[in-house]
Formats: structure tokens, sequence, C-alpha cells
């Protein structure tokens, strides 16, 4: 069994295997302990910070749809300081450890960058520029190409770990906006975040949603998801970790043929809190199966017919 | 899963044999996958249940618990056409349950609907302990739709059954049997689960007599382990409280009704 090189570089962080877990839907890691080995995945992208403790929306935050949920829980967290002090120490030091950031304007993003960049021992950040649920913030700077570069760039003057973006894919054209991270100096990119949605409760004649939109997730978005991964991956030569909808090994593999270098497990850890194990260990099966001795290989090697049509 | 068995009104018992179960306290829950476990990974629908634990059976190192549960949407529909010796997905025991009173303390608990299940255990404990017999009130639409009766009524407890359109009991709502039993003045504790509506009007009522009054909540929760943030209860002092890590059991003085799903 140890034919298998598992490890992938994403970005400049160097993980055990390619399987990470989705910010927003893993806690501060702590959470799953007593569901999985956390040394079995690839690392954790923690739960979006803020500069100061933030709470979410009034109820209802979330709503089952077709193979999916919605939710606008609006990045309810413990604020930086918090997870530095608390939460961070609280995992072991072999667990791979990736934060994430949010705010409402470019100054606080930098801030919070500048102060998670103080600790050793976070391995990267993603940036949140894409949360589909927050008034003013997130999405603005997801879906404005100019907003987006120059947040990108501020961030990166701010702090010197390797910097992942995390795309919304509320957008006309998802390669542009990498683009735009790639010439600011991202290091990588994450896609995609949750899709704008809404749902309606017919009875009462209301939205399910306090916020009335909210965030599509889960297996409905996947080919979605692997579409934009594949645009992007033609586009830009930065690292890509893909997400959405990811519930199996297979499905990873689906976004590492297209490209992606590392995945994120979300809305599954939900459902069954020990599927990231799994995902990680069926990937290396798939890798060990096919004779493949490096599960790098494996990236964009998605076979296309000469002459179909392009991306 | 060993077996099913559907007890009419919609309403179902499932008996399903648990490798590691821990035990439990009254008024905790699990997440249940709705449908048997195949080779392919269900997409739809896609969440598991929060499902109150009913009781649990313990033979040597094997331990069976029940579930029951309302047939009421596809979800429950996968659960209740199951068969045995299928598997099922289940997270649990989670949550914070009912603290079972001291010896010597009146315990009053209310119920109505699928709320029946999550209080059973709780009427189980306080009846073995020594003191004033526990009161129990059940409520619910009819007599068919009235889970676990019979488990109640061999339990050393004093019952009382209401149903709205009198087929079974008093004609009305459990709430009606509550301010009867209030108005006898005598010191009990509340303990209640059931529809939102029925628990903020027991909070209400208790509140009023002066007796101290805890309510288990039934949020939709995605996770049930305190990620998803999904299931916030809004709370008195402001702010919110997770219904799956801090409660689903909380001092009804402490929540705010207003804006609770």
């Amino acid at each position: 069994m140890s034919a298998v090189d598992t490890r992938v570089n994403l970005a400049g962080i160097e993980l055990r295997n390619p399987v990470l877990t989705a910010s927003g839907t893993f806690g501060y890691g702590t959470e799953f302990a007593a569901f999985l080995d956390l040394r079995e995945i690839g690392g954790l992208v923690a739960k979006s910070l803020t500069l100061k403790p933030r709470f979410g929306n009034p109820p209802p935050r979330i709503s089952e749809t077709a193979s999916g949920m919605l939710n606008a829980i609006s990045l309810e967290n413990v604020g930086v300081e918090s997870f530095l002090s608390e939460k961070l120490p609280a995992l072991p030091d072999e667990v791979t450890v990736l934060a994430s950031i949010f705010e409402t304007d470019i100054g606080r993003y930098a801030e919070v960058a500048r102060r998670l960049g103080e600790s050793s021992r976070i391995a990267g950040l993603e940036l949140n520029a894409s949360c589909p649920h927050v008034q003013s913030g997130g999405i603005e700077f997801g879906q404005d190409p100019g907003a987006l570069g120059e947040l990108v760039s501020r961030v990166r003057a701010a702090v010197r770990l390797p910097l992942l973006v995390k795309l919304s894919p509320n957008v006309t054209d998802i390669a542009e906006m990498a683009r735009v991270c790639e010439a600011e100096g991202a290091d990588g990119v994450s896609l995609i975040n949750a899709v704008q949605a809404m749902d309606v409760d017919v009875e009462r004649g209301r939205p399910v949603l306090s916020n009335v939109l909210g965030g599509l997730s889960g297996p409905a978005i996947l080919p979605i998801a692997l579409r934009m991964v594949w645009q992007v991956y033609h586009a830009v030569s930065l690292p890509i970790c893909g997400i959405g909808g990811i519930a199996t090994a297979e499905d990873a593999l689906k976004f590492m043929l297209c490209g992606a270098t590392a995945v994120q497990v979300g809305t599954a850890n939900y459902l069954d809190p020990s599927v990231s194990g799994r995902v990680a260990a069926g990937i290396r099966s798939y890798a060990l199966e096919r004779g493949v001795a490096r599960v790098a290989d494996l990236v964009g090697s998605l076979e296309v017919p000469s002459g179909a049509p392009g991306r | 899963m060993l077996q099913l068995t559907h007890e009419g009104g919609g309403n179902q018992r499932l008996v399903i044999r648990v490798p590691g179960w821990p035990g439990f306290d009254p008024g905790q829950f699990v997440m249940l996958s709705p449908g048997a476990l195949s080779g392919v990974m269900r997409s739809d629908p896609l969440l598991p249940r929060p499902m109150a634990v009913y009781r649990e059976t313990r033979s040597g190192d094997d331990c069976e618990i029940e579930i029951l549960f309302k047939r009421h949407g596809r979800g429950t529909a996968l659960l209740a056409d199951s068969l045995p010796g299928q598997r099922l997905r289940l997270v649990g025991p989670l949550g914070r349950g009912f603290q079972v009173p001291g010896a010597g303390e009146q315990a009053l608990l209310v119920a109505g609907g699928t709320g029946v299940a999550s209080i059973r255990e709780l009427a189980a404990r306080c009846a073995e302990q020594a003191g004033p017999m526990p009161r129990v009130l059940l409520g619910a639409r009819s007599a068919v739709d009235l889970m676990g009766l019979s488990d109640f009524e061999t339990l050393e407890v004093s019952l009382g059954v209401s149903t709205e359109d009198g087929s079974l009991g008093r004609e009305g709502r459990v709430t009606d049997l509550l301010e009867d039993v209030l108005a006898k003045d005598e010191p009990f504790r509340v303990y209640c689960c059931g529809p939102t509506p029925m628990m903020r009007r027991v909070a209400e009522l208790a509140e009023a007599a002066g007796r101290p009054c805890v309510v288990s909540l039934e949020n939709p929760m995605a996770c049930g382990f305190g990620v998803c943030l999904g299931c916030a209860a809004p709370m008195r002092a402001g702010g919110y409280a997770l219904v799956c890590r801090e409660g689903p059991v909380f001092a009804a003085s402490d929540l705010s009704w207003e804006g609770m799903p």
C-alpha cells in the first residue's frame, strides 16, 4: 500500500493528501475529533474569521433542497483573536490548518490577514471574497473584478503566508476572476463557494430563509463547480482547490482530473462527519489500482477527445 | 435495523442495534440519515433527521435503541420503508438532555405530537425515584396519532391524555390539562416537548404559576454537533444558542419565543 505517494503541494502548502475540509462546514476542527482522526485528511480550512466576533442571522437559517441545502448563517464566528488563542491551540500539531478570512471592507480584511500571518501554526490563508448571504461584504468583492483585484492586492501585501482566493460562482465569467487573482499575486484559487439561491414556503407565502437569499451547497452544485474548475484550469496557471458537492472519492477525483490540485469536502461533513477520511482513502485506492505512483499526477489528466468543443 | 412497526396515525417505531452505544440521557437525540445505506451515497433527501432516543435495551455489550417518529415527509417515509437487516447511519447520542429531578421533587411532564418521544425516558427515570409520583400529560390531534401511549401506561406515573377531537381522554389541547394541574398549586417542575406554539404556551402558563419550566426544542438542523449553525435559537438575553449543542433542553426563561422557528 505504500506504493502511492498521496502528497500534493497546494500553492506552497505541503499536504499529506489532497483532501481538505471546507470552511464553514468543519467548525474549528475539534468538533470532528470524535468522528475522524484529523491526520487522515490533508488538512482543514477553519470557519471564516472576522476581526471581531460575529453573530449570525435569525432563524430559519437552513433548508433542505433537492440534493442539497440552503444556508444563510452569515458568517457567525468567534473572531480572529479567540481563534488564535483558543481554537487553534486545541488542534493537534500534525493537523494542517488553513484559516479563512471574511470582512466587510478591504482594510479590515488586511488586518485579519496580518494577525493570522503572525501565527506559525497556520499553513495558509483562504480569502473568502464570496459569501452569498451577507448583505454587505464578500459578494461584492467576489463579483466585481476591479474590487476583487484591489482586495487580493491589499491582503497579499499584508501577509506572506500562501494565499488562496475562494471564488464566487455567482459571476458571468469565472475565468476572468481567476486571472485577476493571478495578476494580483494570489498563490491559488479555491472554487466554488455556494451558489446564490432561494426557496419559498408556499403554505405561508413567504421565503423559507429569514435572509430570503442563501447559498446552495451539496451534490446539487457539483456539476456547476466541476465546469468552473475546468474553465479556470485552462485560464490560469495557479493551483486550484476544487469545492462543490464532494461526498465521495469519485467526486473528488472528477475535480482532480479537471485540474484541481486538492479538493475540499463541505456539506457532506454534516451528514457523515467521518466522510473526508474515506474520500482521502478512496483517492489513494484509485491511484493504487491504476498504478499511478503519485496522486499529484492525476491533476488535470482528463482525456478530452480531439476535436471536442472548447472550454 | 432490527424492526419497524407501524403504530397507526403514521407513527413508526424503529428498533436499531447500535454497536458501541454509550447510553444516553433523557432528552438526548440522534441524527438519523434518511433510508438504508447502500453502496451508493444517497443525495436526495440529503440531510439526516434529528430524532429523540425513545428507549434503550441492553444485553451484554449489545444495545438496541428505539426511535418513535411520524411519517410526514420524504425522509421519514424512507426510514419507515427501511427493512430489517439494512444498515442505517446514526450519529449520537447528541445534545444536553433533561436533568432528572431530584428525589422528592414533583415532576410534571407535558408533551404533544412527536414531542412525546422526547420525554418517555425522563418519565421512566422519574418513575423509578422515591417521592411523589410524576405527572405526565400527553396531547395529540386524535387517539390514533398519540404515540407510545401503552409504554406510558406501564410506568408508575399519573397519566393525563387529551385529544383535539375528543377521541381519547379530554377533548381539547394538552395545555388545557396543564392549566387544571397548575391550578392545584403543587410545587411542580415542568418538563415539556412538542410543537413550538405549544411549548410557548406551556412556558407562559408555568411562568404565570411561578413554576420552573424546561423545554426541549426541535429546530431544524443539518449536523447535530455544532458546526452547521442552522439550529440557532434566539435567547432572551440577546444572541443565539445552538439547539444541538447547548440544548435541545433549555430553561424556558432563557429563550426568546419571538422569532423561534
